[in-house]
């Protein structure tokens, strides 16, 4: 499935973007949700009657408590304290947050859990249990129940009716890694590849971050080391560099590349000329003409 | 690493980022720390340079998307923004704050501003109960098809009056610990009835208000079939100590289902999305209200009805608790604004 995103505003005003939560996560954490709760009750309630504390009217009288706080309030009360997150929610490494970018407010936690009830418990139990006979009625049943199941799978944001009801998104939680900055790293190894103005007028945005993400992860195997020459060749064949190209120098070649192609394009954003591809050159004829060439 | 490259050798973007990166991890740590043991372990100090770096950080996203095409960089900003977002606008209402704006501006004022909706909750059971009534006396054998078995446990038509009667009265050999099971049980069963009411109310609020016809049927019946033996005085007064709540309750999250429901039927300007949005502020308030009364009905219900045996204490206790919700609904935060 598609990764989509979702873009917040905080008040701050700048833009931030999250990954909207994948069909599976959010599964897998209602998945773990329930197996904790309901384990964990009936794990209690082993420990409880195998020590014998509690005589049995006061067990149940606990019992029919517990299972009643174990649906609802259990996400209701875990989403506040841990601010979005249920315990399924993280170690599935998702959270919930506003779709406003203010913070996420107890209504909104309130709102999109109670409709739990209808979204998650009903459609789950009379699936499974099977209270649905052959008759027409108890088809029409079973697939209203597994449309609602699946309405988050059916739009862009993959809400279910309590998010659309509370103006919640359910997100996976970012990642953060901070790479190396390419062009800090190699500008030592400078070993004289030089390229001219006209050399780096060929590529754009795109063309320049993949070629970041082949810089990455420097080859070991032979196969590797033959697919960065080819696409040194094609590079080289491309911008017109005339020079011959050592098949030990093309790792060089590509960084050195890298580095004066992000220089370039970073001082032709600066001057209102931003080049998203290759193809910058032709589209220049569709849009409004700009000053600095 | 960075530091070690003299400055002016870098672009532009590389010298931006080597001049702020420290910050970056800084801030990154501090975020750790806030995600695994809360805000509580934070310094003054340091929460103050949480808030700054946190601006900092998304200051240095704003200029790297003008300046840098680092793809790397650009992810790196951005989750380590989002990550600081969410820690900085966290939930900071105190739980008691909210609990006591709830119940003195928050409830009443959603329930005063729910005229229509609460018209249908209680239309819905009050038309229910007359159909039933009405069905019953033109053929008692109606009975059999509304109330399930398990349910009516022998009070049904044809059973003798003193059975009848006894079934009123009978405290069933209960003590106090089984009284607190049955309130404790009671209470989660119709907790989560009223729940469910209340959440079908999306699909055009015409589940909710089959549900709550349903059971005024269920109870126009079960009164009829009273009233037959010459026991009406007597099961209203069994009825009403915990009946005058606990109905109510299932006809307010009828109600907060019904206001979903024409959001969603009727969303005006509005897209429905955003209709059920702004319905669902004061429906969930009504939900509350519902499970609230539920609690307070189950106490009643398992322990009083069973201690207090006379007609007139039943009915003054019942409806006495109807008039404080009233009250309560009706008077408590009228001076302060209409919250946002």
């Amino acid at each position: 499935m598609t990764a989509h995103t979702a873009d917040i505003t905080p008040p701050e005003g700048v833009q931030v973007s999250f990954d909207i939560s994948s069909a599976g996560a959010r599964f897998g954490a209602q998945f773990l949700d329930i197996l904790i709760t309901f384990g964990g009750l009936l794990a209690f309630f082993f420990v409880m009657i195998w020590l014998q504390v509690f005589d049995w009217a006061l067990l149940g009288t606990l019992f029919f408590l517990l299972i009643f706080l174990i649906r609802v309030p259990y996400y209701i009360f875990a989403e506040l304290v841990w601010n979005g997150r249920t315990l399924g929610k993280k170690i599935a490494k998702i959270r919930v947050i506003s779709a406003d970018g203010r913070r996420l407010t107890p209504h909104q936690i309130v709102a999109r859990n109670l409709m739990k009830e209808v979204e998650v418990f009903m459609p789950l139990t009379t699936l499974f249990a099977g209270e649905f006979s052959s008759t027409w009625t108890g088809w029409a049943l079973a697939i209203w129940m597994i449309a609602i199941l699946a309405v988050p799978l059916f739009n862009k944001r993959r809400q279910r009716l309590g998010d659309m009801l509370a103006g919640t998104l359910v997100v996976d939680q970012p990642k953060l890694v901070l790479m190396p900055d390419l062009a800090a790293q190699n500008v030592d190894a400078a070993t004289g590849f030089v390229f001219d103005a006209g050399q780096l007028e060929v590529y754009g945005r795109y063309e320049l971050q993949v070629l970041e993400e082949i810089l990455r992860a420097e080859p070991k195997s032979p196969e590797a080391k033959e697919k960065v020459d080819h696409v040194a060749r094609t590079i080289a064949r491309k911008i017109g560099y005339r020079q011959q190209l050592l098949s030990k120098d093309t790792w060089v070649f590509l960084s050195d590349f890298y580095r004066q192609q992000r220089e370039f394009l970073e001082s032709r954003h600066l001057f209102g000329d931003t080049r998203e591809n290759k193809f910058h050159g032709d589209a220049e004829t569709d849009q409004v003409p700009r000053k600095s060439g | 690493m960075a530091q070690d490259i003299q400055s002016a050798d870098l672009i532009r973007s590389a010298r931006f980022r080597s001049e702020r990166e420290d910050s970056w991890k800084r801030l990154e740590t501090l975020l750790a720390r806030v995600e695994k043991s809360g805000t509580k372990t934070l310094s003054y100090s340091e929460a103050r340079d949480l808030a700054s770096l946190y601006r900092q950080a998304m200051n240095s996203l704003s200029v790297a998307r003008s300046i840098s095409m680092d793809k790397a960089l650009m992810k790196y900003l951005e989750a380590l923004c989002a990550r600081a977002y969410l820690v900085v606008y966290a939930p900071q209402e105190s739980a008691v704050g909210v609990v006591q704006k709830l119940f003195v501006s928050g409830i009443p004022q959603a329930f005063r501003r729910s005229l229509l909706p609460l018209l249908i909750g209680f239309g819905a059971m009050i038309i229910g109960c007359l159909v039933g009534v009405l069905l019953y006396q033109q053929d008692p054998s109606w009975y059999f098809t509304f109330v399930p078995p398990e349910l009516a446990a022998g009070r049904s038509p044809g059973a003798s009056v003193s059975y009848l009667r006894d079934s009123l009265y009978d405290t069933g050999g209960r003590d106090g610990d089984t009284m607190g099971t049955f309130a404790s049980f009671l209470f989660s069963h119709n907790t989560r009835i009223a729940i469910f009411i209340f959440a079908l109310g999306v699909f055009a609020a015409l589940p909710s208000f089959a549900l709550t016809f349903y059971n005024g049927v269920l109870l126009g019946a079960f009164v009829a079939l009273y009233a037959e033996a010459g026991l009406l005085l007597d099961v209203f007064a069994w009825l009403s100590i915990h009946g005058v709540t606990e109905l109510s309750a299932i006809c307010v999250a009828c109600a907060g289902g019904a206001k979903l429901g024409l959001a969603v039927l009727n969303p005006g300007n509005l897209t429905r999305r955003a209709a059920l949005k702004e319905a669902g502020r004061d429906a969930v308030k009504l939900a509350i209200l519902a499970g609230l009364m539920l609690i307070v009905a189950a106490f009643v219900e398992g322990f009083l009805r069973q201690m207090v045996q006379t007609i007139w204490l039943r009915l003054t206790i019942g409806w006495g608790l109807g008039l404080v919700w009233l009250a309560w609904l009706l008077l408590s935060g009228r001076k302060e604004e209409p919250e946002t």
